[in-house]
C-alpha cells in the first residue's frame, strides 16, 4: 500500500510537470514589432523623427559627414594622426577597409536610405489611411527629402563629381524600396546622373508635399520644411554647375533685393551677428536645418564623432588645427571680422576652437544648411551666368560679408573676380561646415596640398574616396573607385 | 581459511551469550603497514561506531549480538570483519581500485565507467584544486584528450577559450554547456567593465569533487538542445560518513608579467626618431621657427639625470596573492555534510587588477528512511572584480587608447610620468607631455594617473541553490525532483577621472549599472534499474524539466563632475544618463529519456532522447538523440588465453546522434522590430533589427568510435577515439550589403561544417618501486575544422578586432578564422622599402614619402604601379590579401607527471598546441613609425643601400610599411609551444609525526605556474586571444597583457 502510494505521488511529481507554456511565447518588451509599427498615429510620427534620428549619426550628420567634408581640403592640418578621427581621410589615402570614414559613412548613409524606403513602402501599404491623406503627404516629402540628402551627400565622396563627365560615370546603388530580409544585396550602380536625376524628383515631391513650416522654430530648423526642400536644391544645382536652376530655385526664398529674407514660408534671414546661429538655442531662422542635440545619451554625436572634439582645442581634443597656409591667413579677411571670433591660439595652435564650443557631451547642433550658403548659391550662380560683376550677385555676397565685417565693401573688378571672391567667402563663411569638399570636386579642382598630405588632382588616386570594402564583397555588381 | 572464519564465528556467537557488552580494539594499517588514522569503524547494521586515532587503534564498546565490525576510510575499501574471541581485530584497508568501482556523471544520474559506451573524460577536482586560478577551467589545459584551453590573456578572471573537440559554431557560442550539481549554470563574462568577470568563478575549485567532460552526441544527447559543444558536469564535494573531518588548505602566491617585448630606452627612442624624421621629407626638422617643426630630445629629471622610462614598469607588478579554504565533512551512515568557506584575494600584473573571493558552500544529504531520501546544497560567492582602467586585452578593448598593454609600450621613453616638480606629466591635450621632445604628442594617456585615480569594477554577488527530494518506492524505482536557482547580480562600477585618460574631454565620466541575471530550473525523473535472468541489465531513465531565465539590467552613466574632488557617481554630475539597460527572458521546456542496457557485463547498449521546446524560436519544437554501443571483449572466452594475461581488459565503444546547439541566440531574434530612441528630445521609433522567423537550432551529427584496453596489470591505459561531428544548419549572421540599410546580420541557418580528429590518450604508471613510483598520463587530441559551406552569395565571414582591424576571414573550404593578410615581400636592399606581393605574387614596392617624381607604389623597376587601365594602383587587402594561416591548432594536449618519492611527490604538467598561425597584431605597432617606441630590433632598421634586414627604411609617420594601416604576414607567426604549465613539489608529512599534534594529514607545497614556453612565437605568449572567446578570430594577439608567471607556497592540513 505504502508503496502504491509513493508511485502514485512520484509518477504526479515527474509526469504532471506544471509547465508555464506562455514562457514559451515572449514578446519584445523594449521595442515595437514591425507588424504593428504602422498601426497608431503617434508611431508613425516617431518613426518621422527616426529619419531625422538616423541621419543624424554621428557617424554621417550628427558629425562626420561635415568633418569629411572640412578635413579633405586644406584649411585644416591633422593633429593626432588618428585613423580613428580621419588621419587617412586628411591624408587622402583612406581605404576601403577605413572603418571610420569609407565604411561607417556608407553604412549608416544607406542606414537612412532604407528607412525613408521602409517608411514610403510602409505608408503605402496602411500608415496613410491611419494618419491620413494630408499628413501623409507631408511625411512622406521628409522622407524624400531626407533620402535626396543622403544620396546627394554619398555622391561627393563615392562617385565621381557631376563636372567629370557630365554624371556619365558609376555613381551609386539606387535603393528606392524598403528592405527588411536577406536577399537583396546585389546592386549594381547608376550612373551619377541618374542618382541626380532621383535627387531631383525627390526634392521637387518633396517641396510640393512639405508644409510651409512649423509651430516652433525648433521644428522649423530641425524637419523639413518647403523652404528646407528649396535650399537643398539650390545646393544640388550648383554642385551639377546647372547654374540657371540654381537661380529659379534660390529665387524663390531669395528676394531680388535687400533685405534677403524668405519671401514665403520660413522667414529664413542673415542674423546680425553670425556667433547667435552657433550657440543655444541653435534655432534662428538661418539655419534652414540642423541636427538637434541634447545631453541624454543616444541624442548626441557619440565619442569621437563631435564637431567640437575634431576643431576645439578648448572643449574637445583639437584633433585638427586650423591650417597656417590656408584660408586663416587670407588677407581679405581681416581681423576685425566677426567669423575670426571662431578661431583661438591654444598651446601655440590657432584652432577654429569657438565654433562649436558646447563642452561634453557636444551637444552643439549640427548644421546641415544654413541661408548663407543659398545666398552665395545664388550669387556664384549669378555670377557665372552674367557676364561682368553683377549686381545683385555681389550684394549677396557683401551681405554675407559686411555681416560680420561691416567695414568691408568688397568690389571685384571682373567677372573671375567676383566668382573667386564668392568661393573665398564661402571658406570663410563655411569653415568647419562641411562644404569645403563640396566646392573642390563639383569645380574638378585641385586638393591642394596641407602639413604632410599631398595634392590630389583629379586624376590621382584618392581624389575621391573607395568604395567601402563590405560593399565590395557582400554586393556582387558593385563596382570600385 | 573459510572454516576458520567459521569457527571464529561461533566462537563470537558463543561470547555474546556470555557477556552482554564488550569492548573491542584493534589497529588498522594500510596495505604497507602504516597506520589509518580516522578510519570509520562500525558495528554492522548499527550506527554504533568510532574512528580510529592517529596511531590507527581504536577501541569501541559494541553490543553483545554484535558479530562483526565494517572499516572504512577515503579512498579506501570497505572491509568487514568478524569480532574474534578476544575482542581484537585489527585489519589491513586496501587502497580502493577505481577503476572497478568510479562512477562517471552522465547527465541526471551516474554510470559505472566501464559501463559508459559515450565519450566521457573523468578529472579529478584534485587537478584544479590549489592552483592560481580564478576558476576551474583555466586549469583544464592539457588534462584531458579534446580540450582545448587558452588562457587569453593575464587579466584576472578573464573567461579562457573553452573547447571540446575544435570550433563548432561560428556565431553562436562554442564554450561548452556547464552542469554543476544537476544544474545548468552561466558561462562567460558578465562583467561590463574592463575588469574580467567570469561567470564560473563562483565554483570554489577545491570545492570541486570530480569534473566529467561529455564529448560524444551519446554522452551529450540528454542535454539536447545544448550539447553540441560538449558537457561539463561538475560535482562538488559531499560529506562522508565518519567522524567530522577538517581540512585547510591556503597558500601564498607571487606573480609577475613575462614576456614584455623589448623596446628602446629613451637614447636609443630619440635618435631613432630623429633619423626617422629625418626621412620624411615632408616634415620640417630643421628650422625650429618654422611651422610643423618636429625634433626628438631627451630631458632630464630634477637631479639632473637623463629621463629614461620604462612604462612597463609603471604599470606591471608582482602581485601577491593569498588564498584560504577551510570545510568540514563528516556524518553517518544517514545523513552527510560538507560544508566549506573560501577567501582569496588575488593580485594581478597588473596594478589595482584584483581577484577578491568569498564564498561559501553547503552540501546536505540525509536518508530518512530506506525508501525517503532529501538533500541540497547552498553556495553563495561575492567576487570582486577589480581594475583601474582597460587593459586593452579583453575582446572589444584591443585598441582602447587607454589600454595598457599598448600604452606601455607607444608611449616614449624620453619622457617621465611626472614633471620634475612631481606632478603629473600630462598636457590640456590630454596626453602625456612631450617634455623635451619639439612636437606635440609623444604618447597616449600616461598610465600612472590612470591607475592612481580611475575604477573599473565589477562585483558578482552569486546564489546557487538546489533542493531535492527522491523517493524509492520500489527496489527498482527511483522517482527524484530537483528544483534548483541560480542568480547572479552582477554590479559594474567605473569612475573616470576628469584629470586625464577616458574621462577628461567629459569632465568626468561614471557609470553604474546592476545586471540581474536569474534561472531556475525544475527537473523531474523517475529510474528504474532492473536485472533479469541474472545477466540482462536494464536501466531506464525518463524526466522533465524547465529551465528559466530572466535578466534586467539597468544603471546611471554619468557625466562632467561638478566638483573634482567627488569620486563616485552619487555624487554630482552635469549629465544623468542611462547605462546597461536590458531586458530579456527565455523558457526551455524538455522531457527526456534513456536506456541503458547490458548482457552479462560484456555487450552494452545505450540510447539517450529529449525534445526541446526553447521560446527563441517560432518553430519551438526539436528532438534530438544519441545511441551508443560497447563490446567488452576481454570478457568473450575466446580471450581467456594469452591475451587476458596481458589485457586486463579490451573495450571497443561506438556512437552516434544529433544534438543541437542555441548558446548565444538572442531572446527575440525571430522578430523584425522597430526600437525607440530620441531626435533632439523627441521620441523616434526606428527599425533597428531584421528578423527571422525560420531560425532553428544548428544541428551537430556525431560520430565516434573508440577501444580502450588496459594492460600490465593496469601499468598501461589506453584509451583511442576518432570523431567526426558534422554541424549543419549552422546559424550564419548573414550580412547584407551595406547599401540594402540593413541594420543588422539576419541570423540565418545557412552554414555547414566539420570536426574531425583522433584523441589518444596513455596513462600508467612506469616504475612503481618500494619508495618511488612514476605515474604518467599523455594525451594527444588532434582537430581539422573545415567550413563546408556559407549562405549562398556569401563567400566569406570577415570578423574584425575590436572593430578596428580586420585580419581574419572564414570562407568555405577553410578552417573557420583563417588569417587574412597581404604577403610581405621582404624589404628591398637597395631602397630599404616594404615590399609587398599583390595577389598574383609579384613585388610591389612601397614607400611613405614620396619624393617628386616617384611613386607610392611602385613595381621593383620604379615606374608606377598601374591597373590594367594605367591609372595609379595600390595594394590593398581586399585585392591582394590570401588565406595566410590557420588559427586552429591541428595538434594539442598535454601530458601530467607525478613522481612520488616517499612523503615527496613531484607534479609536472606541460600542455602544447602545435601548427597554427597566431597575428601578431602589437608587432605592427611595435614598428609603427608614428611616435609610437618601437621594438628594438628598429635599430637593425635599412640604412643604406645593401643592407639586408627584415625592417624597412624608417620614415616617421610611415604605418603603412609596418602592417598597421595594411594587415601583412609580417606580423603573423607559428604558435607552436610546450609549456611547462605547472610544477609542484610537495611533502607530505609521516603520520608518525603528525599523529601526535592529532593531525591526519599534512602536506606543504611549492608550485609554479607557466613556468617556461618553448615557442618560436616572438610575442609574449602564443596561448592569447583578443577578441575573447569569439569563433572566427581566433589566434589574434592585438595589443594584449601577456600571462604572469605564478609562483606559489601552499599547505594542506586535515584533522
Amino acid at each position: 500500500m505504502k508503496n502504491k502510494i509513493l508511485i502514485v505521488l512520484g509518477s504526479i511529481m515527474v509526469l504532471g510537470i506544471s509547465c508555464k507554456r506562455e514562457y514559451l511565447d515572449p514578446v519584445p518588451q523594449t521595442s515595437i514589432t514591425d507588424a504593428t509599427a504602422f498601426d497608431t498615429p503617434g508611431r508613425i510620427a516617431n518613426q518621422v523623427n527616426s529619419l531625422y534620428a538616423a541621419l543624424k549619426s554621428g557617424a554621417f550628420f550628427g558629425g562626420r559627414a561635415q568633418i569629411a567634408g572640412e578635413i579633405r581640403g586644406e584649411n585644416f592640418i591633422n593633429e593626432t594622426t588618428n585613423l580613428v578621427t580621419g588621419a587617412d581621410v586628411w591624408m587622402l589615402n583612406p581605404t576601403g577597409t577605413s572603418q571610420n570614414f569609407v565604411k561607417n559613412m556608407w553604412s549608416s548613409a544607406y542606414y537612412v536610405i532604407n528607412l525613408t524606403n521602409l517608411f514610403i513602402d510602409g505608408m503605402a501599404a496602411n500608415g496613410s489611411a491611419v494618419v491620413g491623406p494630408t499628413l501623409s503627404n507631408n511625411y512622406l516629402g521628409e522622407a524624400r527629402f531626407v533620402r535626396a540628402v543622403v544620396y546627394y551627400t554619398l555622391l561627393q565622396h563615392y562617385a565621381r563629381p557631376y563636372a567629370d563627365g557630365g554624371g556619365s560615370k558609376p555613381g551609386l546603388p539606387l535603393r528606392l524600396t524598403g528592405i527588411k530580409e536577406s536577399g537583396f544585396s546585389a546592386l549594381a550602380r547608376s550612373t551619377v546622373a541618374e542618382v541626380y536625376t532621383q535627387i531631383l524628383a525627390d526634392l521637387n515631391f518633396a517641396e510640393a508635399n512639405l508644409p510651409t513650416s512649423y509651430a516652433t522654430a525648433l521644428l522649423n530648423t530641425t524637419r523639413a520644411h518647403k523652404n528646407t526642400a528649396i535650399a537643398f536644391k539650390t545646393r544640388v544645382y550648383l554642385t551639377m554647375q546647372n547654374y540657371n536652376s540654381v537661380i529659379t530655385e534660390a529665387n524663390k526664398i531669395v528676394p531680388l533685393v535687400p533685405p534677403f529674407v524668405a519671401p514665403s514660408g520660413v522667414a529664413h534671414a542673415l542674423q546680425a551677428d553670425i556667433v547667435t546661429v552657433f550657440r543655444p538655442p541653435y534655432t534662428t531662422t538661418e539655419s534652414i536645418l540642423s541636427m538637434p542635440m541634447s545631453a541624454t545619451a543616444g541624442d548626441n554625436p557619440g565619442t569621437q564623432n563631435q564637431l567640437g572634439y575634431y576643431f576645439s582645442k578648448s572643449t574637445g581634443n583639437g584633433e585638427f588645427s586650423l591650417n597656417t597656409a590656408g584660408i586663416l591667413i587670407d588677407p581679405s579677411w581681416t581681423v576685425a571680422d566677426r567669423r575670426r571670433f571662431f578661431n583661438a591660439v591654444v598651446s601655440g595652435k590657432t584652432y577654429l576652437n569657438l565654433k562649436y564650443n558646447a563642452p561634453s557631451p557636444y551637444t552643439d547642433y549640427a548644421p546641415v544648411i544654413r541661408y548663407a550658403e543659398v545666398l552665395l548659391n545664388l550669387a556664384e550662380a549669378l555670377a557665372r551666368t552674367n557676364a561682368g560683376v553683377d549686381v545683385r550677385a555681389l550684394a549677396l555676397l557683401n551681405a554675407v560679408r559686411k555681416r560680420s565685417d561691416p567695414a568691408v565693401t568688397l568690389a571685384p573688378a571682373t567677372q573671375g573676380d567676383l566668382i573667386n571672391a564668392i568661393l573665398l567667402e564661402r571658406e570663410i563663411e563655411f569653415l568647419g561646415e562641411g562644404l569645403r569638399n563640396i566646392d573642390l570636386m563639383r569645380l574638378l579642382q585641385t586638393i591642394p596640398a596641407k602639413g604632410s598630405a599631398p595634392a590630389k588632382t583629379p586624376a590621382d588616386q584618392g581624389y575621391i574616396w573607395p568604395i567601402s570594402s563590405d560593399e565590395m564583397s557582400l554586393n556582387p555588381l558593385m563596382t570600385d573607385n | 581459511m573459510r572454516k576458520l572464519f567459521l569457527l571464529l564465528g561461533v566462537f563470537v556467537f558463543f561470547c555474546v551469550h556470555a557477556q552482554a557488552q564488550r569492548t573491542v580494539t584493534g589497529r588498522v594499517t594500510d596495505d604497507k603497514g602504516n597506520p589509518v588514522p580516522n578510519a570509520s569503524v562500525l558495528v554492522k547494521g548499527t550506527t554504533t561506531g568510532t574512528v580510529t586515532k592517529a596511531d590507527g587503534t581504536y577501541s569501541l564498546v559494541v553490543p553483545a549480538n554484535a558479530r562483526s565490525l565494517i572499516f572504512s576510510s577515503v579512498d579506501m575499501a570497505a572491509v568487514e570483519a568478524p569480532i574474534d574471541a578476544d575482542n581484537t581485530v585489527d585489519v589491513s584497508l586496501r587502497m580502493e581500485d577505481k577503476t572497478m568501482t568510479e562512477v562517471v556523471v552522465t547527465g541526471y544520474g551516474t554510470q559505472r565507467r566501464r559501463e559508459v559506451t559515450g565519450n566521457i573524460s573523468n578529472i579529478k577536482g584534485a587537478a584544479v584544486a590549489n592552483k592560481p586560478v580564478q576558476s576551474f577551467e583555466q586549469a583544464l589545459a592539457g588534462r584531458a584528450t579534446g580540450v582545448q584551453i587558452t588562457i587569453p590573456n593575464g587579466v584576472l578572471n578573464t573567461p579562457p577559450v573553452f573547447r571540446i573537440r575544435g570550433t563548432n559554431s561560428i556565431s553562436l557560442s562554442s564554450y561548452p554547456l556547464i552542469i554543476v550539481d544537476g544544474v545548468p549554470v552561466p558561462t562567460g563574462d558578465f562583467s561590463a567593465t574592463s575588469a574580467g568577470g567570469n561567470a564560473l568563478a563562483s565554483i570554489n575549485p577545491n570545492d570541486i569533487e570530480s569534473i566529467d567532460i561529455a564529448k560524444d552526441a551519446a554522452a551529450t544527447a540528454i542535454y539536447g538542445s545544448r550539447a553540441a559543444n560538449g558537457v561539463v558536469y561538475i560535482t562538488t564535494k559531499k560529506g562522508r560518513a565518519g567522524k567530522p573531518r577538517v581540512t585547510y588548505n591556503g597558500s601564498v602566491s607571487w606573480t609577475n608579467v613575462y614576456g614584455v617585448p623589448d623596446i628602446m630606452n629613451a637614447q636609443e627612442y630619440t635618435d631613432f626618431k630623429n633619423m626617422a624624421a629625418s626621412n620624411n621629407g615632408n616634415l620640417n626638422t630643421t628650422n625650429p621657427a618654422g611651422s610643423g617643426y618636429i625634433k626628438f630630445a631627451t630631458s632630464t629629471d630634477a637631479n639632473g639625470n637623463l629621463i629614461d622610462t620604462y612604462w612597463p614598469d609603471h604599470v606591471y607588478r608582482t602581485g601577491f596573492s593569498n588564498d584560504h579554504n577551510l570545510n568540514v565533512s563528516g556524518g553517518n551512515d544517514n545523513t552527510t555534510y560538507y560544508f566549506s568557506v573560501g577567501f582569496t584575494d588575488q593580485e594581478g600584473i597588473i596594478r589595482k587588477n584584483d581577484f577578491i573571493r568569498k564564498n561559501i558552500l553547503f552540501n546536505l544529504d540525509s536518508r530518512l528512511n530506506n525508501f525517503l531520501t532529501v538533500g541540497g546544497k547552498i553556495s553563495y560567492s561575492n567576487e570582486r572584480n577589480l581594475a583601474a582602467s582597460t587593459s586593452g586585452s579583453l575582446s572589444g578593448e584591443a585598441f582602447a587608447t587607454a589600454g595598457f598593454g599598448r600604452l606601455v609600450l607607444v608611449n616614449a621613453p624620453n619622457v617621465s610620468p611626472y614633471l620634475n616638480n612631481g606632478s603629473y606629466n600630462i598636457t590640456p591635450s590630454n596626453v602625456v607631455g612631450p617634455m623635451g621632445n619639439s612636437l606635440a604628442q609623444v604618447g597616449f594617456y600616461n598610465p600612472v594617473v590612470l591607475l592612481d585615480h580611475n575604477r573599473s569594477n565589477s562585483e558578482n554577488n552569486h546564489m546557487q541553490a538546489n533542493v531535492y527530494l527522491q523517493i524509492k518506492p520500489l527496489k527498482w524505482m527511483t522517482l527524484r525532483t530537483l528544483y534548483g536557482i541560480d542568480n547572479m547580480l552582477v554590479d559594474n562600477e567605473v569612475f573616470q577621472s576628469p584629470k586625464h585618460g577616458d574621462g577628461f574631454t567629459a569632465g568626468g565620466a561614471s557609470a553604474s549599472t546592476l545586471g540581474k541575471f536569474k534561472r531556475w530550473v525544475w527537473t523531474n525523473t523517475a529510474q528504474f534499474d532492473y536485472q533479469f535472468a541474472s545477466k540482462h541489465n536494464v536501466s531506464a531513465l525518463i524526466g522533465g524539466e524547465q529551465d528559466r531565465r530572466t535578466n534586467v539590467g539597468f544603471g546611471l552613466g554619468r557625466q562632467t563632475l561638478s566638483d573634482p574632488v567627488y569620486t563616485v557617481i552619487q555624487a554630482g554630475w552635469v549629465t544623468p544618463n542611462t547605462s546597461g539597460l536590458a531586458f530579456g527572458e527565455n523558457y526551455l521546456l524538455s522531457y527526456f529519456g534513456r536506456l541503458n542496457y547490458d548482457f552479462n557485463k560484456k555487450y552494452f547498449f545505450s540510447a539517450n532522447i529529449r525534445q526541446d521546446e526553447y521560446s527563441a524560436f517560432a518553430d519551438k519544437q526539436a528532438i534530438f538523440w544519441g545511441v551508443s554501443a560497447g563490446w567488452e571483449i576481454s570478457k568473450e572466452k575466446f580471450w581467456e588465453g594469452g591475451l587476458s594475461k596481458i589485457f586486463t581488459n579490451f573495450r571497443l565503444r561506438g556512437s552516434y546522434g544529433k544534438v543541437g546547439n542555441t548558446a548565444g541566440i538572442g531572446d527575440y531574434v525571430i522578430f523584425s522590430t522597430y526600437g525607440s530612441g530620441l531626435y533632439g528630445g523627441q521620441p523616434t521609433l526606428i527599425f533597428n533589427q531584421a528578423g527571422n522567423p525560420n531560425l532553428q537550432w544548428e544541428t551537430s551529427s556525431k560520430v565516434d568510435v573508440g577501444l580502450n584496453f588496459s594492460m600490465l596489470r593496469d601499468r598501461l591505459n589506453v584509451d583511442f577515439a576518432y570523431y567526426k561531428n558534422d554541424i549543419t544548419d549552422l546559424i550564419l549572421n548573414v550580412p547584407q550589403a551595406p547599401s540594402t540599410g540593413v541594420p543588422n546580420s539576419i541570423p540565418t541557418n545557412v552554414g555547414t561544417m566539420f570536426n574531425n580528429g583522433i584523441e589518444l590518450s596513455l596513462s600508467g604508471t612506469p616504475i612503481r618501486g618500494k619508495d618511488f613510483v612514476w605515474n604518467s598520463s599523455f594525451n594527444f587530441s588532434t582537430n581539422k575544422n573545415e567550413v563546408e559551406s556559407l549562405a549562398p552569395g556569401l563567400t566569406e565571414v570577415l570578423s574584425s578586432t575590436s572593430g578596428l582591424e580586420t585580419v581574419s576571414r572564414t570562407a568555405v573550404g577553410y578552417p573557420v578564422g583563417m588569417l587574412w593578410l597581404v604577403r610581405n615581400g621582404g624589404v628591398d636592399p637597395a631602397s630599404g622599402r616594404r615590399i609587398l606581393l599583390n595577389k598574383n605574387g609579384n613585388p610591389v614596392y612601397y614607400q611613405y614619402y614620396v619624393p617628386a617624381g616617384q611613386f607610392q607604389w611602385t613595381n621593383p623597376d620604379g615606374t608606377r604601379y598601374n591597373k590594367p587601365d594605367g591609372s595609379a594602383n595600390s595594394i590593398t587587402q581586399a585585392t591582394d590579401g590570401v588565406m595566410f594561416g590557420n588559427t586552429n591548432p591541428k595538434i594539442y594536449g598535454g601530458w601530467d607527471n607525478t613522481f612520488t618519492y616517499k612523503g615527496f611527490d613531484l607534479n609536472v604538467l606541460l600542455t602544447y598546441q602545435y601548427d597554427f598561425y597566431v597575428y601578431y597584431g602589437t608587432n605592427a605597432g611595435l614598428h609603427d613609425m608614428r611616435f609610437w617606441n618601437n621594438h628594438r630590433d628598429v635599430l637593425g632598421a635599412w640604412k643604406k643601400p645593401g643592407d639586408v634586414t627584415n625592417v624597412p627604411k624608417p620614415v616617421y609617420l610611415d604605418n603603412i610599411s609596418n602592417g598597421s594601416g595594411l594587415p601583412m604576414s609580417y606580423n603573423a607567426f607559428r604558435g607552436d609551444f610546450i609549456k611547462v604549465k605547472n610544477v609542484t613539489l610537495a611533502y607530505n608529512f609521516p603520520a608518525s609525526i603528525i599523529s601526535k599534534a592529532k593531525i591526519s594529514n599534512l602536506r606543504v607545497y611549492i608550485s609554479g605556474q607557466n613556468l617556461a614556453i618553448l615557442t618560436d612565437y616572438p610575442g609574449p605568449d602564443p596561448e592569447v586571444s583578443s577578441n575573447g572567446n569569439g569563433n572566427t578570430n581566433q589566434g589574434i594577439d592585438r595589443n594584449t597583457v601577456a600571462n604572469g608567471r605564478t609562483f606559489v607556497f601552499g599547505l594542506n592540513v586535515s584533522f
